[in-house]
């Protein structure tokens, strides 16, 4: 256990924790893009940034993303100095420059008083910041069906060659997780489409309705051994069928017992 | 001596308090939460069985979950969803063959039952014990 000091309250931490956790704890709040607990920590969006300092620094400080530091011993952490709200408003109103169209940066600007970019908009804004947070989810679940192709302006999330990815099965995580929601997908009756693919999604064989895409069905019964009959129905049938069955247990140890 | 989350099916009357003592239990920033359990219809007059998640031994919800986001609690003896990890793939929600992962699409999450951190609130409630928490020998 280590002890760090969080605007002036006393706070205990684990070793090897990342100091955003601690703060998330503490209900300190911090806005954060690109951080998600089910993969490591990137730094992309930079908001998450805090001012730490030591007692034998002498009066230095220095600004970390708080999502990529772990905490140590004696940390003292300030989260709402006037420098880093600055350098969060500074931050926002790039994003919007680059996102002006987008509702969640627009909200998050908003909370800290930036209702317009002071930059120039650029050419064709879109609502993906190049957090990667979608690429290093697909990479967490196996896939790695997406990645960042391009550099500097001309960077952006895409399948491979910019066609339908053949390593995508559609299980929708990137779209779900996007902070902006940027990544479009279309759920029509039987069939998705994402990244330009478009998958059949299997039948619940009782009544039908839609459930996981045949390609992900596959993937998991291949790769994680849980039989393919498993996805032949949906949860209400699997319930259905389940009452049903104990129902018949019931009833004959019932009738046993008599 | 750990504790069992009994279903006993033959004392089910179907009145749904554990559903509605569920749904109340989860509520999360003022919205009711889905319920994890469901007494249903067992094709049988008078018979309806509560299903709920039976903590299997090798589950389909944990084999299925692709970013290990489903854990064995070792207290309470029940597997659980860490809601910040899951990526809502719905992976689990397909795989498990009884149907006890579910999305609660209202706080958009998955969830399953997790014996309310070692409690059963719907045990508590229900009226003729057919939901029992108890000590048993092993």
């Amino acid at each position: 256990m280590v002890t760090v000091t969080i605007n002036g309250k006393l706070v205990r931490a684990k070793e090897g924790e990342m100091l955003l956790a601690v703060l998330r704890r503490e209900k300190i709040d911090i806005p954060a893009l690109c951080h998600h607990e089910a993969v490591e920590p990137y730094g992309a969006c930079r908001l998450c940034m805090v001012e730490i300092t030591r007692k034998e620094w002498d009066g230095w400080k220095n600004m970390v993303t708080s999502c990529l530091y772990p905490v140590a011993d004696g940390l003292i952490i300030q989260t709402h100095t006037t420098d880093l709200i600055e350098l969060r408003k500074t931050i926002l109103d790039l994003y919007l420059a680059r996102c002006p169209n987008t509702p969640e940066i627009q909200d998050l600007a908003a909370q800290y008083g930036v209702n317009q970019t002071s930059y120039e908009q650029v050419a064709e804004p879109n609502d993906c910041i190049l957090c990667g947070l979608c690429t290093r989810i697909c990479d967490r679940m196996g896939f790695s069906a997406i990645s960042a192709v391009n550099r500097g302006h001309g960077r952006e999330i895409a399948p491979p060659l910019k066609e339908a990815p053949p390593d995508c099965v559609g299980c929708l995580a990137c779209a779900l997780n996007c902070p902006t929601n940027y990544i479009k997908y279309t759920d029509i009756g039987q069939t998705r489409e994402i990244w330009g693919r478009k998958f059949e999604l299997l039948r619940d064989s009782r009544t039908g309705q839609p459930t996981i895409p045949k390609e992900f069905a596959e993937y998991l019964s291949k790769y994680r051994n849980i039989p393919q009959d498993y996805f032949e129905q949906n949860d209400e049938s699997h319930r259905k069928e389940t009452a049903l069955g104990l129902g018949k247990i019931a009833v004959w140890s019932r009738e046993e017992s008599q | 001596m750990k504790s069992r989350f009994i279903v006993t099916p033959i004392l089910c009357t179907g009145c749904r308090t554990c559903e509605l003592a569920c749904s109340f239990t989860h509520a999360k920033d003022g919205k009711v939460g889905g319920s994890r359990i469901y007494p249903l219809d067992a094709g049988y007059k008078d018979l309806y069985v509560p299903v709920v998640c039976l903590q299997c031994e090798d589950p389909a919800c944990v084999k299925s979950c692709l970013v290990d986001a489903i854990y064995f609690n070792e207290n309470t003896g029940a597997y659980e969803i860490n809601t910040e990890i899951c990526v809502r793939c719905m992976a689990c929600v397909a795989a498990c063959p009884f149907g006890c992962s579910l999305f609660d699409a209202q706080q958009n999450l998955v969830i399953k039952c997790d014996l309310c951190g070692g409690d059963p609130v719907c045990a508590h409630f229900c009226p003729t014990k057919a939901l029992t928490y108890k000590p048993i020998a092993i």
